[in-house]
């Protein structure tokens, strides 16, 4: 074949080129620490990595989720451990107070001790973490328990009975039109409520001394639970049912603690509150222990986030990062190619016959 | 009986001859380096011996030589060669326009990046997980306010960088329509002026050269075929003739002339010089509405084009070269459907868009606001169609007014839950997909195409290079071949010189030598 120095010329600009889009290439995948810069670059990779990406910010959101998670269950646990707390030192005293060698101004001086852990308790139930009430639901905005406005005497129903609840052997009836109030199917009737009161459970006549009117705003009614995403389709509850713990019968029960200590009534009445007092005691104990199974499995989640963010994170890198080494020693010798094609090209470009000439 | 002069004539034939051959290497060496210049040769030839054989020559011991003539100056080029050349740069320039306009749409659609549409995607999603978590929180709900109106923002923004590189290759299909139509008056005109010459017996080397170059340059842009008419009057055996050059298809079926020269009646193979002209391809929309569209009136994409007063469909106009490719690039109709590069991708987007905001705004539906109030749209629509340019928050959205609640209280966060897993649970032509592994298989069908252009632009360019390499290795002018040449010229040049001394001297001996004697 016919060679001619136009040729070689066209070959070394076309060479040296292509040995610079090399380069080109190498710095690229140094300077960015990827393998690829655009999809075409690997089409399986680019999909690979957007995948990733998104498996990876998932997790890292449930992660974040988790945090939220943790704070509505460990504000839940202190504040029912301070309620337990301030139970048992109610206990304590209507154990003492029993005493029948207590005259009425001692036991009254412990009703007011006995008070002013009601209003603790009210204030344990109305706990806000962040702008958030805990005891109430959904209805987060709202705070859940009003001692003023729990076990109000009967006629306050009259003439209008709405917004307030009636609670009956620990279930809460809500007003329903009338003087009807209702718990899914269960419906008590109250007649003449300013008169002489009288009330029916489903027909059936029970006694109105058993019943606790309360005004709704004053006591939790929202059952709704709080759900948190932890993991794709893991939906974990994370309050606690606050009618089955700082309901209306729990504050109505304290009052009436308190209105026997103040109106002197005798130690045995008095001790009979103890078995009220044991119930409340067990109910917030039973919330508590569902609360630490719930948090148990939270902290399951949490050790499997982690390391599925590690994988995430490896598979990712796995799939996208350059390998440094690697680009280096390829870069290296590309880099003496490079030097190599210049030299010759300097050498082969320059003579021609007529610098032998003569 | 020869002339005693005779031996001055051979040398000086063989002066100017080697003076010629010098002079051609001359033209040579200047243009050692002029884009498609062929290096040109004199064909030495002898010239007639004496005597002549006929009745009255006179009887000699043997014939006796006269020296020499350049019978023609011819380039030295292999046909065959430029028509695997021409065939290799259509297929380039077919496949490289197109690897360029995949490149960028890459750009544009920026993925796999921190910054793409998938990402923008999955932080939406983010906040409206953080939004279920803590549903009455303001700051939450400004945040996926915020986001949902990035969403918009990029579909928005991809669809308008889409769009506007979309009209600027409708900017280069004229303008490379423009290029054809003028390289095929050049070459018309150059065919003219060949026609003009090659009568005469001439060789218009470097005519030949520049209507070379401009049939490759043409080549790039479409599949041509190029045809051979003889000129008249009494060509030259080199002679090249007249070309006639034919757009064709893939598969070389001819589409239209392009330079057209025809046969002279009763004279197979000769150009009747009449018949020369240049037929210029058009792809423009007429104002006049009698005229030919070449674009369709609805979508603005490419329906055909002409050829002179001819309209050929898009279906017929299947050829390799640039000004294919960029029609593939800007989009085409098809059986009334919308084809090509940036149309789909564009319609893939606005299918995206209007699945994803149409689903998104039906869940937003379904649940309550702060208030505890039926939400209402997230995204805006008022009976048109959603698509990803028009994509946009509604105006009546507030942070308050985000229905995050399946229920009315404030602190049930359920629906922003479902909101997010809106992306997961998609259907998009009647298939159950997530707005992710969608959006993937978009991006997937883009770098598979552009991989796949990259790499037969590469190839066929390493073809190109290949073919274009012989052809230099035939045609190229080599600096040394031609120095070698101009001292072997030199040299002869030199020695007829030498000759003339020596005839000289012996003119001399007989002039002033002889008869003399006695003197």
């Amino acid at each position: 074949m016919r060679v001619t120095q136009s040729m070689l010329t066209n070959n070394m600009l076309k060479n040296l080129s292509q040995s610079y889009s090399r380069l080109d290439k190498y710095q690229d995948q140094l300077s960015t620490g990827k393998k690829i810069n655009r999809p075409s670059d690997d089409p399986v990779v680019a999909m690979k990595g957007m995948n990733y990406r998104t498996d990876l910010t998932e997790i890292e959101q449930y992660q974040r989720n988790l945090s939220e998670a943790y704070n509505w269950m460990e504000n839940t646990d202190s504040a029912y451990d301070k309620g337990t707390s301030a139970l048992q030192r109610i206990r304590e005293l209507v154990v003492q107070a029993s005493n029948d060698t207590y005259e009425g101004d001692q036991r009254r001086l412990i009703a007011v001790e006995i008070k002013e852990l009601t209003d603790h308790l009210e204030s344990i139930a109305n706990t806000k973490v962040g702008n958030k009430y805990i005891f109430n639901g959904s209805d987060t905005t709202s705070a859940p328990v009003n001692l003023d406005d729990i076990n109000l005497p009967i006629e306050n129903l009259d003439p209008d009975a709405t917004g307030f609840v009636v609670t009956y052997q620990g279930n809460e009836y809500l007003h329903s039109g009338g003087f009807t109030f209702k718990n899914g199917t269960d419906i008590i009737e109250i007649t003449d409520p300013a008169g002489t009161p009288s009330a029916t459970l489903e027909g059936t006549p029970i006694e109105i001394k058993d019943l606790i009117v309360s005004k709704q705003s004053a006591v939790p009614t929202d059952v709704q639970e709080v759900k948190i995403e932890l993991s794709k389709g893991v939906n974990i509850v994370v309050n606690s049912n606050p009618t089955n713990s700082f309901n209306a019968t729990f504050f109505s029960d304290l009052k009436e603690i308190i209105s026997k200590l103040e109106n002197s009534s005798s130690g045995e009445e008095i001790s009979d509150s103890l078995d009220t007092i044991d119930n409340h005691l067990t109910n917030i104990t039973s919330e508590r222990a569902v609360m630490g199974a719930r948090y148990n499995r939270v902290e399951l989640i949490e050790d499997r986030l982690g390391t599925q963010e590690v994988i995430a994170n490896k598979m990712l890198s796995n799939n996208e990062d350059a390998d440094i080494e690697r680009v280096i020693t390829d870069l290296k010798i590309q880099e003496s190619i490079h030097r190599a094609a210049l030299g010759v090209g300097a050498r082969i470009v320059q003579p021609s016959l007529l610098d032998f000439l003569r | 009986m020869r002339s005693t002069f005779h031996g001055l004539e051979t040398a000086r034939r063989g002066m100017t001859t080697q003076q010629s051959a010098l002079y051609v290497t001359g033209h040579n060496i200047s243009n050692a380096n002029t884009p498609g210049y062929s290096r040109q040769r004199v064909n030495f030839e002898q010239t007639e011996s004496y005597p002549a054989p006929s009745m009255n020559s006179p009887m000699m011991p043997g014939q006796l030589g006269t020296g020499v003539q350049a019978g023609s100056i011819e380039r030295v080029r292999e046909d065959f060669l430029d028509k695997q050349y021409r065939n290799e740069n259509s297929k380039t320039g077919y496949w490289s326009s197109r690897s360029e306009a995949l490149e960028k749409m890459e750009e544009i659609m920026n993925e796999p990046s921190d910054s793409g549409l998938s990402i923008t995607l999955d932080r939406f999603w983010q906040s409206l997980q953080d939004l279920s978590v803590q549903p009455e929180d303001p700051g939450a709900r400004s945040v996926v306010l915020e986001r949902g109106r990035a969403v918009a923002e990029t579909f928005n923004f991809l669809s308008d960088s889409l769009t506007a590189i979309q009209n600027d290759f409708k900017d280069q299909i004229n303008i490379t329509v423009d290029h054809a139509n003028s390289l095929s008056r050049q070459i018309n005109n150059i065919n003219k002026q060949i026609s003009e010459i090659e009568p005469h017996g001439y060789l218009p080397n470097d005519l030949y050269d520049e209507r070379d170059r401009l049939i490759d340059e043409l080549s790039e842009i479409v599949d041509i075929k190029v045809t051979r008419l003889q000129s008249g009057g009494t060509p030259n055996k080199s002679a090249e003739g007249i070309f006639k050059v034919e757009m064709v298809d893939k598969t070389g079926n001819p589409i239209g002339d392009l330079v057209t020269a025809n046969e002279l009646a009763g004279k197979p193979g000769v150009i009747d010089g009449n018949s020369m002209g240049s037929i210029p391809l058009a792809i423009q929309n007429p104002t006049d509405p009698t005229a030919i569209q070449n674009f369709d009136t609805t979508t603005g994409l490419v329906k055909s084009i002409s050829l002179g007063g001819t309209e050929i469909s898009i279906d017929s106009f299947n050829t390799n070269g640039k000004l294919r490719s960029l029609i593939d690039s800007y989009g085409y109709m098809e059986n009334g459907k919308e084809v090509g590069l940036y149309p789909e991708m564009l319609s893939e987007l606005d299918l995206l868009a209007k699945s994803f905001a149409e689903a998104f705004n039906s869940q937003h539906k379904a649940g309550h606001d702060l208030s505890g109030n039926v939400g209402g749209n997230f995204f805006f629509d008022d009976g048109t169609e959603i698509d990803a340019k028009n994509i946009k928050l509604d105006p009546t959205i507030t942070k308050e007014t985000i229905a995050a609640a399946v229920t009315d209280k404030p602190g049930d966060g359920e629906n922003a839950l479902l909101l997010a897993n809106v992306k997961d649970n998609l259907t998009i032509n009647n298939v159950k997909t997530s707005v992710n592994a969608y959006y993937e298989g978009v991006i997937g069908d883009m770098a598979v195409n552009s991989q796949e252009a990259t790499r037969l632009s590469a190839n066929s360019g390493v073809l190109r290079d290949s073919v274009e390499q012989r052809r230099q290795s035939v045609s190229a002018v080599s600096i040394d071949e031609e120095m070698t040449n101009m001292i072997k010229f030199q040299h002869a040049y030199n020695a007829s010189a030498r000759n003339i001394t020596i005839i000289d001297e012996m003119l001399d001996t007989i002039i002033n030598g002889l008869g003399v004697g006695g003197r």
